[in-house]
């Protein structure tokens, strides 16, 4: 039964090509973006380079206080930021069940002129446990140590890239002296560039936050990021922890309420983004982004409806004798959704291949539109869960827009079309 | 082997009823080849509809094979249509996307029969109208007799008690209509029932029976 549907499939695909180029457009575009953005996300929540085990960490990186008079708030107004300085290192680093807790304010543009040309790269203030928590390869020296970073030590970390322009091919860039604002900092390490999907740890110019004074706004708003790393991925515990310090910081303080969102997996804080630290629910994030995944495949997909729609009528004379030589309705509903989920499915693998493609032609345009800042290739290779996405996308696509045009193709009534032999 | 009691069949639009059979009482017995004749219009193909069960009447009762149709649920009918009946057209109704084989093995499809079973049954049915050089050919590329030829192996295909043709000759000249009718009298030799409708005083007379309609109601 299947080969006859198969042979009907083709036939019908041959036939009607204007039909099957629309279909097949369609949907191929539609599961190039649901592949891009998969693979997009499953490289930035996997994590890769200095991130490897980025599995293993939750990070904090919004609070927000608002004023209070009494215990109650006080008018409307309240500020979110990243997290303070002294919050970070009097509270939040002192959280006992993560093995590794590293503080640092992540990349910010580093814009300066070089031989007579405008540079611009990424400068990371860090703590020393920030390069236990992220697996950086050293090509030449250390990172500089908690003792270092507590005195101030005038030390820097620096990428290849960075070495490379200000360095040439020099073989050794250690004991060299980098000026960064009004700093002279001396190298103790060169890294690998982090490759570009990592979001947390790049940069091309590390050094100890103690370094510089912080823009810190109040004593919890300011702009740190803290990442916790639990090897056995005790993220509930730490969670727990986390916010009866915020609790007890929040009971302590009678002129603010205290919010802290998270710490959050890579995914969740994507999920999360910039909303409301006081008022978030990862719930309703991952309600938020189904849906709107939802109305991504429901647009195509109630176009090659209405398209199946239109052409039901050309299908009346088959469905009739299919009826008339015992074709339950059901059995017709079967023959047209898998029609229809062929239809999808060769039109996903167009789009896993084209996804592919067009990944190869513009990764470097791609991972700068996902704001991502290095130089390095972004490229991507097989990964079964981005398949296994754009399948399920493909076979939802086939469902939805095969479904209702079944159901109505199934209930025809075979008589109208097999009177007299006229169509 | 079929038994019409008071069938009435009308046809509603939003402006106009059109009563297209009215209180038809008709039994064909197992065996018979009967033709049933009238002018355009006349209710000949509804009544074929409805003894095939692709209509449902308004009024009255049919009995296919001893069983009354007390339900029209989907599954029933198209199950009964699928063993009991073979419908034969004028104007074939080949799928024309499928080759002559596969538009034989189609009621065969429908059933939870081996491969191989299909494939004898296939080839069996297009021996008897003579067809088996054209099992890989496509109804584009037949003659209107060839067309007809491959209708009546698939209405044949899966051994029905029943043959409902309709008009099968109307669309071919008098010599391969008349070849199409000795096909469906050597079936009927055979013991198959068969209900033709036909405009062709000749080839009716030639079956065992003829019923004629007029104006939804039989006349004779």
């Amino acid at each position: 039964m299947l080969k006859n549907y198969f042979k009907i499939f083709l036939k019908v695909a041959a036939q009607n090509k204007l039909f099957t180029f629309l279909s097949l457009f369609g949907i191929s575009l539609t599961i190039m973006f649901v592949m891009i953005f998969s693979m997009t996300l499953s490289k930035i929540t996997s994590g890769s380079g200095p991130e490897n085990d980025l599995k293993q960490i939750i990070f904090c990186q919004r609070v927000k206080t608002a004023e209070t008079h009494n215990g109650k708030r006080w008018g409307n107004g309240y500020s979110v930021a990243s997290v303070g300085k002294k919050f970070s290192e009097d509270y939040l680093k002192k959280v006992k069940s993560a093995d590794l807790i590293s503080m640092y304010t992540g990349p910010s543009p580093w814009e300066f002129i070089f031989n007579g040309n405008y540079q611009k790269k990424l400068q990371n203030q860090t703590d020393a446990e920030y390069w236990k928590v992220f697996n950086y390869e050293f090509l030449e020296g250390r990172p500089y140590t908690a003792e270092e970073v507590t005195n101030g030590a005038n030390l820097a970390v620096i990428s290849q890239s960075l070495k490379e322009l200000l360095f040439g091919n020099e073989k050794s860039v250690l004991g060299k002296t980098i000026h960064y604002t009004s700093m002279n900092l001396i190298v103790t390490g060169v890294v690998t560039d982090p490759p570009k999907p990592d979001q947390n740890a790049i940069g091309d110019l590390y050094f100890p936050y103690t370094l510089l004074k912080g823009y810190d706004f109040d004593d919890y708003i300011g702009n740190y990021k803290v990442a916790f790393k639990s090897r056995g991925k005790k993220f509930d515990m730490i969670r727990n922890e986390v916010q009866a310090i915020v609790s007890r910081a929040d009971a302590a303080d009678t002129t603010r309420a205290i919010f802290l969102s998270g710490p959050f997996t890579q995914m969740e804080k994507m999920m999360v983004g910039y909303g409301d630290p006081e008022d978030y629910s990862i719930g309703l994030s991952i309600f938020k982004y189904l849906m709107m995944a939802l109305a991504f495949i429901l647009l195509p997909a109630v176009n090659l409806m209405s398209l199946n729609f239109a052409r039901i009528h050309e299908r009346g004379e088959e469905i009739a004798v299919r009826k008339s030589f015992g074709a339950a309705s059901g059995i017709l509903r079967g023959q047209f959704l898998f029609e229809n989920i062929l239809m999808t499915i060769s039109g996903g693998i167009l789009g896993i291949i084209l996804s592919y493609v067009v990944v190869g032609l513009l990764g470097n345009s791609l991972s700068m539109s996902f704001g991502f800042w290095n130089n390095v290739p972004f490229s991507f290779s097989f990964d079964f869960k981005v398949f296994a996405v754009a399948l399920t996308a493909c076979l939802i696509f086939g469902l939805m827009s095969g479904f209702l045009p079944a159901v109505r193709l199934s209930r025809m009534k075979p008589a109208a079309y097999l009177k007299g032999g006229e169509i | 082997m079929i038994k019409l009691e008071n069938i009435s069949k009308v046809y509603r639009t939003k402006e106009i009823e059109t009563l297209a059979l009215d209180n038809i009482n008709c039994d064909v017995s197992e065996g018979e080849f009967v033709s049933v004749m009238g002018p355009s219009g006349c209710g000949k193909s509804t009544l074929l509809n409805i003894i095939g069960l692709l209509d449902e009447p308004d009024e009255g009762k049919i009995a296919l094979n001893k069983e009354l149709i007390m339900s029209y649920e989907d599954k029933k009918t198209a199950k009964m249509r699928n063993q009991l009946v073979g419908f034969i057209f004028q104007s074939f109704h080949l799928i024309k996307e499928l080759n002559v084989y596969d538009n034989v093995e189609l009621p065969l499809i429908y059933r939870k029969m081996p491969a191989s079973e299909r494939k004898q049954r296939v080839t069996e049915a297009l021996e008897k109208v003579g067809l088996t050089n054209r099992m890989q050919h496509y109804p584009s590329q037949l003659s209107g007799g060839q067309c007809q030829r491959t209708a009546i192996a698939r209405a044949i295909a899966g051994e029905p008690k029943i043959i409902l043709a309709d008009e099968p000759t109307g669309n071919l000249d008098s010599k391969i209509g008349h070849e199409v009718v000795d096909i469906l009298a050597g079936l009927n030799d055979n013991g198959t029932t068969i209900v033709m409708v036909t405009h062709d005083e000749a080839i009716a007379k030639s079956t065992h029976r003829i019923v004629r309609l007029f104006d939804g109601r039989l006349v004779g």
